[in-house]
């Protein structure tokens, strides 16, 4: 009877640990964006200045489109990356950044101290964040000079990221 | 002469256009008109709702039920509809526009599907892999219950006094208790 108990137990305990042990080395959160290898939704948004910005109008060039606010620390620390690659990749690559959840007074006074890297787009209802299924801040969206999105990264995102994937699609 | 007149021709143009473009700049009808286009480009959903729009009663009821089923991103394990999240309330604010507009769940669902993934719904769907989540359960109780009754069944007969009686040093035992008992 036992053996019969240890046999069952193990057919079921077995798999069971094969099954946590691959999945528990995958986060969750960080699956693959569906939208990825699909045109990216098109949006036409106001920047803090009231100016409209137009994804269509960036047909013909990668777009980094970047999700932050001031609240997110990783945004923080990503801030100077993101200006340099704007910087370094001007009239190549088009930066844009959307605001994800935070008041456009705190976003002005963020940037009159930082300065900015590219247009911070206000997003009322976050109607485009939940189109580009953005988890949290900071998410960084890859897009292609034909506007299909190639690339999400999801966090903190460094030069090198930056540097490998816009490499790619130059 | 000749050339003074065009020249405060142009003058006059210039102010006019620029004049004009202060109007315009000003008019609350334009502001309101680029207003109105700002946000997504194209509807969320292409297909025409499934049904006609709804509101009052029945569209909160609906929202709620659509939001309980679906995973708030910034929680853990927290529906929409339990989450006081602002990325919750404005998924749950999306909900309602779209089912208000006459969408239908599975519409809903599946638009939140194409940009989060099927990581967005609570539960999986029973399809493929998935099933195993929800075949796995009804197995496994199935076969504790199996294993329950085999075990009950072997278990009877030393129970029930025939095998007990077989064990020969209970039976000493229950000897010497009914002779104590007889005394």
């Amino acid at each position: 009877m036992n053996r019969v108990a240890l046999v069952l137990g193990a057919l079921f305990v077995v798999p069971l640990l094969i099954f946590l042990a691959i999945s528990f080395r995958y986060d969750p959160r960080a699956i693959d964006s569906p939208l990825i290898g699909r045109p990216a939704p098109t949006f036409t948004l106001a920047g803090l200045d009231g100016s409209v910005h137009r994804l269509a109008d960036s047909k013909g060039r990668p777009v980094v489109i970047n999700f932050w606010a001031t609240w997110c620390q990783p945004c923080i620390v990503e801030h100077p990356i993101l200006q340099a690659g704007a910087r370094r990749y001007s009239g190549r690559v088009d930066f844009v950044g959307i605001v994800y959840q935070d008041d456009p007074d705190l976003i002005r006074r963020f940037i009159a101290e930082r300065g900015a890297w590219g247009p911070a787009l206000l997003d009322p209802g976050s109607k485009v964040a939940i189109a580009y299924g953005v988890y949290g801040a900071p998410e960084t969206f890859f897009l292609d000079a034909n506007g299909t999105v190639v690339e999400k990264v999801a966090g903190l995102i460094t030069p090198q990221t930056l540097d490998r994937i816009l490499g790619e699609l130059l | 002469m000749i050339v003074g007149r065009p020249r405060s021709a142009l003058v006059a143009v210039f102010l006019w256009v620029a004049l004009w473009g202060a109007a315009a700049a000003q008019d609350p009808t334009g502001e309101a008109m680029a207003l109105e286009a700002l946000g997504l480009d194209s509807p969320q959903l292409v297909e025409p709702p499934a049904g006609p729009p709804i509101d009052g009663a029945e569209l909160e009821r609906r929202t709620q039920e659509v939001a309980s089923l679906m995973r708030c991103p910034v929680c853990q394990g927290l529906s929409v509809a339990d989450s006081p999240t602002d990325s919750a309330l404005a998924m749950k604010e999306e909900v309602r526009g779209l089912l208000a507009a006459g969408y239908s769940d599975d519409q809903v669902l599946g638009y939140f599907e194409r940009s989060y993934g099927e990581f967005i719904r609570l539960s999986p769907k029973p399809t493929g892999l998935n099933l195993l989540v929800w075949v796995a359960p009804i197995l496994a109780i199935l076969a504790g219950a199996l294993l329950i009754a085999a075990r009950m069944r072997s278990a009877r007969p030393t129970g029930a006094g025939a095998a007990a009686a077989s064990d020969p040093e209970l039976d000493s035992y229950l000897e010497r208790v009914r002779k104590e008992a007889g005394n």
